[in-house]
């Protein structure tokens, strides 16, 4: 039976690049090149995976600002069959709620244009936010069972079979379709974009940008109006000024005696080395 | 698998040289394809900063207006650096003759240039393989995809594997390499212009021998951007193996960056700013050395860094203008080829001909003398010191003052340099 699959991915900032204001405690974009959410190719690797043992299609959603659109164009170009792309001024600001529920939507509409969706699978969480909460409410604006960890996805029968680890325990589940999976990192490997599927991306242009008027959503719900999630603060660590030092040492003896020679000579870290071994060096105790 | 798409040109390599080939190509109504491994154009780029522009105007006489130049180099300068001494030149320029850019700035331009002008660039994708048929050219293969052209360009800058498959190119030889290492540091334009002591909006070129490679053959570099200053050394990757094969370098070459950066001299000029990004690359060391056996065969022609087209005077560095203008020229005999149905070795040959009598033949010639000068050790370590020292004598004396010639004398006598020796090769400079 061929399935029909979608893939929600984020285009984020790559955060290996981002740095802090120290002044204002605002991420530094500028200048900083995005990318789709590394954890989300593990999901577009399984739902080729799937598409390719069980027929169908795979379609990439994702909410985003227009550039995205280059992050979809790689997906087009590692396999997926169709991107669609809901962007929308209004949209802008989202919190997870919001952007769930613009995901939510989202899939209903790819429904009604494409058929019905068998899976939506998305990756474990985003390097920018981390919450990993998109995938879980999408669900239940959608009503589907939701399953997260995924390691392994076989389908059969019209159900989906997942296994998963938790807390070193493995867990088999299996659930009616559809259902959305959130798949665990770094758990299938994604393939390499290919030179067909890049060259249909660009000549083909099987990408559909769907803004809020084809979406009809109501604008206190979606992007900052819609978002309950407030910022109250941000803390960022500061940077500590580091003494370098470079030291080559002729085997692991005499490098282990010079770190030590140091630390117990530095005043600052000599007490923090003596506490931990003898639990204070009597300095700071009474 | 298989055919993935038929055109009239495939170009490999989004770098400066391809991209001038397809953006006439384009142009004059021929369906154009641009293969490029990075994540979009720009995205492998880096160079050290200054792009010469009359050869690039030759193709988008717009540039002046459209392209990211981010100065205009209104001032040059060279330096000699030995042991916390520093002798500088400075040459005030009169005329817009060079800029400062950022290469991936410059190259994303170029690409929007040649795909708005129809060319198709997909990006992401490595050329694995020149598809070749009884001796003739047929497309390029990726993976498992083929792309049908009846001329391929190869565009692929100086790490040319492509080439190296088709037995046009030996593997690289590290004396014809160089490794350049950058830092590019991010201060405020006025911060700039009051540091370099430059005018509003002005750009400056600064080479520097001597120390900063420790006396190897290279030499460092300084180039203004709007709000960056892009700072670097370079060194014959040769040189640079054998030195520290001899125990001579005991550094990673990126310490060398870093010991620049701190020089006190040079320091002081950035200071405290930040390093926004790093990076390394392979150059051509410039010359007539690095060229291929043939620039062309049935269906193929040979652009840029790929094709060994890199002038390295020691004071100037002209790769990226040598790209475009060669770009230029395999696009117009291109052109030709195909309006007359024949893109055999025979009518693409016309390619290497009109290389052979442009300003680019002619200026790797000119200065093929360089190449002797670039291998000899003594004008990296021994001429900065035997500099400084002597201007030290004169400069730092108490008392006596010796003249510049006893100065020389001197500071060639502790350097191990005879006088007769060192005017010997300062005859040789005079040859360049
Ligand atoms: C440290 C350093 C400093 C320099 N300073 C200057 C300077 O100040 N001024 C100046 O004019 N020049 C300078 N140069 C030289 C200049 O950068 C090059 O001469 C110029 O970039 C050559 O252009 P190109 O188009 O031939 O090759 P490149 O710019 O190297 O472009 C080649 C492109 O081909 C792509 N490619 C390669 N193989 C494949 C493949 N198999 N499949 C798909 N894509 C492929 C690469 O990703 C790359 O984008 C410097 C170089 C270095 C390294």
């Amino acid at each position: 039976m061929p399935l029909r699959i979608l893939v929600g991915v984020k285009w984020v900032p790559n955060t290996q690049a981002v740095r802090i204001d120290p002044k204002t405690g605002t991420l530094i974009r500028q200048g900083v090149p995005s990318i789709v959410n590394p954890n989300d190719l593990a999901a577009v690797e399984l739902a080729l995976r799937l598409r390719d043992q069980h027929g169908g299609e795979v379609i990439a959603v994702s909410m985003a600002p227009p550039p995205a659109v280059k992050g979809l164009e790689m997906l087009l170009g590692m396999g997926v069959d169709y991107a669609y792309l809901f962007s929308d001024r209004v949209f802008a600001g989202a919190d997870t709620l919001a952007t769930s529920y613009v995901l939510a939507h989202g899939v209903k509409y790819v429904e009604r244009e494409r058929g019905k969706v068998d899976l939506l699978v998305f990756g474990q969480e985003t390097i920018d936010s981390s919450t990993a909460h998109v995938p879980a409410q999408t669900a239940s604006w959608l009503g589907w069972p939701y399953i997260y960890y995924a390691r392994r996805v076989e389908v059969a029968d019209g159900r989906v079979r997942v296994e998963r680890v938790v807390e070193g325990y493995v867990e088999e589940y299996e659930l009616p379709m559809p259902a959305v999976i959130s798949v665990a990192a770094r758990s299938f490997k994604p393939r390499e974009v290919t030179l067909r599927g890049k060259l249909r991306a660009k000549t083909e242009k099987p990408i559909k940008i769907v803004s809020n008027k084809e979406l009809g959503l109501d604008p206190r719900c979606v992007g900052l109006k819609g978002s309950p999630t407030i910022v109250a603060k941000v803390t960022y660590l500061p940077e500590v000024p580091r003494r370098k030092e470079v030291y080559r040492p002729r085997d692991a003896r005499d490098g282990a005696r010079w770190l030590l020679r140091k630390l117990l000579t530095d005043p600052e870290t000599r007490d923090v080395i003596l506490s931990a071994l003898w639990g204070g060096s009597g300095a700071r105790e009474g | 698998m298989g055919i993935a798409g038929s055109y009239d040109v495939a170009v490999v390599g989004a770098g400066p040289g391809g991209l001038s080939a397809a953006y006439l190509l384009a142009k004059s109504g021929f369906k154009v394809i641009v293969l490029e491994r990075g994540r979009e154009p720009g995205a492998k780029s880096l160079f050290g900063g200054k792009v010469y522009a009359q050869p690039l105007r030759d193709v988008w006489p717009r540039l002046d207006k459209e392209a990211p130049i981010h100065r205009w180099v209104g001032v040059e300068r060279f330096s000699v650096s030995w042991g916390g001494r520093v002798v500088t030149l400075e040459f005030k320029a009169g005329r817009r003759v060079a800029f400062t850019t950022h290469l991936p700035e410059l190259v994303k331009w170029m690409a929007g240039k040649a795909e708005e002008a129809g060319a198709l660039i997909v990006d992401e994708v490595v050329v694995d393989e020149i598809i070749v048929k009884d001796g003739r050219v047929e497309g390029v293969r990726s993976g498992e995809d083929e792309v049908k052209a009846k001329i391929v360009i190869d565009a692929e800058g100086v790490n040319r594997l492509l080439l190296e498959k088709l037995g046009l190119a030996d593997k690289p030889d590290p004396s014809r390499l160089a490794l350049g290492v950058k830092e590019v540091l991010r201060m405020k334009p006025e911060a700039i212009e009051s540091a370099f002591g430059l005018e509003k909006g002005e750009g400056l070129a600064w080479l520097v021998l001597g120390d900063v490679t420790r006396g190897l053959p290279g030499g460092g570099f300084i180039y203004t951007m709007r709000d960056t200053v892009s700072i670097g050394v370079v060194l014959r990757v040769s040189s640079a193996a054998e030195a520290a094969e001899r125990g001579l370098l005991k550094e990673h070459v990126s310490r060398l960056v870093e010991s620049f950066r701190l020089h006190p001299y040079f320091h002081r000029l950035w200071a405290d700013a930040d390093v926004a990004e790093y990076g390394a690359r392979l150059a051509v060391e410039g010359g007539l050395g690095y060229m291929p056996k043939r620039l062309y065969m049935d269906g193929l022609l040979v652009v840029g860094d790929a094709a060994g087209l890199l002038l390295n005077t020691g004071y100037t560095i002209r790769g990226v203008d040598f790209a475009v203008a060669s770009g230029r020229m395999a696009a117009e005999v291109a052109a030709r080829a195909l309006e007359a149905g024949d893109t055999s070795a025979r009518v693409l040959s016309a390619y290497e001909a009109k290389l052979k009598s442009s300003f680019i033949y002619k200026e790797l010639v000119r200065h093929r003398a360089i190449e002797d000068v670039m291998e000899d050790p003594w004008f990296f370590s021994k001429l900065p010191a035997i500099i400084v020292d002597a201007l030290s004598q004169m400069f730092e004396a108490d008392y006596e003052e010796p003249t510049p010639i006893e100065a020389l004398i001197e500071a060639g006598r502790r350097r191990g340099s005879p006088l007769l020796l060192t005017i010997a090769k300062m005859l040789r400079l005079a040859e360049v």
